[in-house]
């Protein structure tokens, strides 16, 4: 495959100020916005579920130590519970990346870590519990997506009926409301237009955007009443099944007006856009579907979606999650979550992406970060509380390897219900060097 | 006597830049709408910017004050400048050598301010005020020489204010910088501050209407928003 050189626009955008905050080794798919982080990744933060009659029962923010010629590498370092169970999902740095933000999708609380001051020891800055009532009714925070001095979070459910239907709700970086916008239904499509008779359901999941093109995506899972309900239970339940979001949109980022409505069966999860100064388009991985999906401009100007892989055996349903793509674009990491494995597709002619290798991790795996140079990668094993297996199958860990280029080879594991942790979901990575 | 300053490189070419403006001087009517189209399309900016009008810009917070101090050493509360006109309040440090920093901004600025004797309109709601986060350089007298182009600028009149500040001292300049929330990090090497490029977008009122960063430094679009603002004020 062939590597190219990153973009003008990929690197300044990173840059921060005049210290060589270039970007060399970090993960990929974070908001173009914030800095990267200069050198190895120093800690990983993984926001993790607490478990009833483990430890202290309650949700974390746990910290290990990454640094290659530490005595403490591969171990925990520091655990901060905050209080209850919230179903911790998602999180996010702020965009001077001095604050992470992580959401409950259950309570809608809203915890904000200060990583700045002691980026070995996150502690806890704010905690906003009006989210619901501040959005006007959205529910289940759950990406969040930095912009300049604002937070952009996009919400999975409503108050009203618990259901798809939810909203994007800005707050400025001190943790103040902002604005809520809705996404567009078919009843109210608020000037957007619908692709190939789209119908737009109103649901919501992940959120990126290519600044230079002036666009955002936003894809569409499920709402409350599915992602909290028992696994097993939701997929005898017929009428449930029915209530997973099959749409992304296409907004304006300035305006934060929605312009598009994609038809994406299946549940269309994370939105990941490439570095390239020249490179148009997104990828996603349709949930229920195992279908890898492009959205990309044509040569017209136009933006469209379409099917462009399958993952795995689409007929065993091995539930693609999260994916991760390289920072130089020519490669692309998905899980899947039932099967436990990794692939790696090439993705260098996106609209045909071929996959090239293929792991077991574990029994189940949900995320996915690369190091920026691509020859670390970290996984971890929650999807959702409810949702991840039972049994001996509900194995729950930080497992790292190194990308040999034809490979990976384990580091290190973190068993995090031997450690009392946990259920591992989402990771961050952190540095020192980030702050003089 | 002038200081050397690695701006300097910007402020000859804004010089030169207005020198070929006077050869040919705009109509007397100027641009009253679509302010954004007075300024060329970048290649970094691959979309055209939407209609002013077309969206609302949400109060994100609201200015800080803060004491600053002018070019001529006058102290000023910050929120008397900034309320009474729309302002785009920028922060620099004059040392600065990063051209995705300092530099960028002030090219950006030196563009708006050039750009607005075709759009009369702006002269009197709408001003530039640039703010150093390094107070112990960018000394008054500092400051002083850098706005020389600006200050000396015969077709000022015609233009939309452009104020160089700066504070006291730390003391003075940290509650500016944590309002706004823009971020510096100094370093033991006192040569180079580490800072998020920020330009930020006032209203009349001293609310904090717009925030733009890399990616987002586009005259174009920093005009739209003015635009929207004095439309939404009724003011166009």
């Amino acid at each position: 495959m062939n590597r190219r050189e990153f973009g003008a626009l990929a690197t300044s955008a990173l840059a921060l100020g005049v210290m060589p905050f270039r970007a060399s080794a970090d993960e990929t798919c974070q908001s173009p916005y914030m800095p990267m982080i200069t050198g190895h990744e120093e800690y990983v933060y993984i926001w993790t579920l607490g478990v009833e009659g483990m430890g202290d029962e309650q949700d974390k923010m746990v910290t290990v130590d990454l640094r290659p010629d530490s005595a403490t590498r591969g171990q925990v370092i520091h655990t901060l519970s905050v209080g209850g169970r919230n179903e911790a999902h998602h999180a996010g740095f702020n965009s001077d990346r001095r604050y992470l933000w992580a959401g409950g999708l259950d309570t809608n609380r809203i915890f904000i870590f200060d990583v700045h001051s002691n980026p070995a020891e996150p502690r806890l800055h704010k905690t906003i519990d009006t989210f619901v009532k501040d959005s006007g009714g959205c529910v289940g925070p759950h990406t969040f997506f930095a912009l300049p001095g604002r937070m952009m979070i996009t919400g999975l459910s409503n108050d009203d009926d618990h259901g798809g239907r939810t909203a994007l709700v800005e707050y400025n970086d001190e943790g103040e409301y902002v604005a809520t916008y809705w996404m567009p239904t078919a009843d109210d499509m608020q000037g957007a237009v619908a692709v190939d008779g789209a119908v737009a359901d109103g649901y919501g999941y992940d959120i990126r955007a290519l600044i230079r093109k002036n666009i955002m995506l936003t894809s569409s899972f499920t709402g409350w009443s599915n992602y909290m309900m028992d696994f097993g239970q939701m997929l005898q339940d017929q009428e449930a099944m029915k209530r997973f979001g099959g749409t992304m949109v296409q907004w304006d980022l300035h305006t934060r007006q929605p312009k598009k409505v994609f038809s994406v069966p299946g549940a269309p999860l994370e939105v990941r856009f490439p570095w390239g100064p020249n490179a148009n388009y997104a990828f996603t991985s349709a949930a229920l579907t195992s279908k890898l999906w492009l959205i990309y401009e044509d040569d017209a100007g136009e933006w469209q979606a379409k099917a462009v892989a399958d993952i795995g055996n689409p007929e065993d349903i091995p539930l693609p999650v999260d994916i991760s793509l390289s920072a130089d674009d020519q490669t692309l990491w998905v899980n899947t979550f039932l099967d436990g494995k990794t692939r790696l597709f090439d993705v260098s002619d996106p609209h045909n992406p071929k996959q090239v290798y293929e792991k077991q991790i574990a029994s189940q795996v949900n995320m996915v970060s690369q190091s920026w140079d691509g020859k670390r990668v970290y996984f971890t094993s929650s999807l959702l509380g409810n949702w991840d297996k039972k049994g001996a199958d509900d194995q729950q860990y930080l497992k790292a390897y190194d990308w040999n280029g034809t490979e990976l080879v384990e580091t290190f594991q973190i068993d995090f219900y031997e450690a009392q942790l946990g259920r591992a979901h989402l990771m961050l990575f952190g540095s020192a060097a980030l702050y003089s | 006597m002038r200081i050397t300053f690695a701006l300097a490189g910007l402020v000859l070419t804004a010089t030169a830049a207005l020198a070929a403006w006077k050869l040919a001087p705009p109509g007397k009517t100027g641009i009253t709408s679509g302010f954004s189209s007075a300024f060329e399309a970048s290649e970094d900016f691959q979309f055209d910017p939407p209609a002013a009008g077309s969206y609302t810009l949400n109060t994100i917070k609201t200015a800080p004050n803060g004491e600053v101090l002018d070019i001529n050493g006058n102290k000023h509360d910050l929120l008397d400048i900034t309320q009474g006109k729309i302002s785009l309040v920028s922060f620099v440090y004059l040392n600065c050598g990063d051209i995705n920093g300092c530099p960028l901004a002030m090219s950006t600025l030196f563009d708006i301010h050039d750009t607005s004797l075709k759009i009369p309109a702006l002269r009197d709601e709408v001003q530039l005020l640039t703010i150093s986060f390094d107070p112990q350089r960018d000394t008054v007298e500092a400051i002083e020489a850098f706005a020389y182009p600006i200050t000396s600028d015969e077709a000022a009149a015609g233009k939309l204010d452009w104020q160089i500040l700066t504070t006291a001292g730390q003391d003075q300049l940290r509650p500016i910088l944590k309002g706004y929330g823009q971020v510096v990090d100094r370093s033991e090497d006192q040569e180079k501050i580490s800072h998020l490029l920020r330009i930020f977008l006032v209203d009349r009122e001293g609310n904090i209407r717009n925030i733009y960063g890399l990616g987002l430094i586009d005259p174009r679009l920093l005009m739209t928003d003015v635009e929207t603002l004095m439309m939404e004020e009724g003011r166009l």
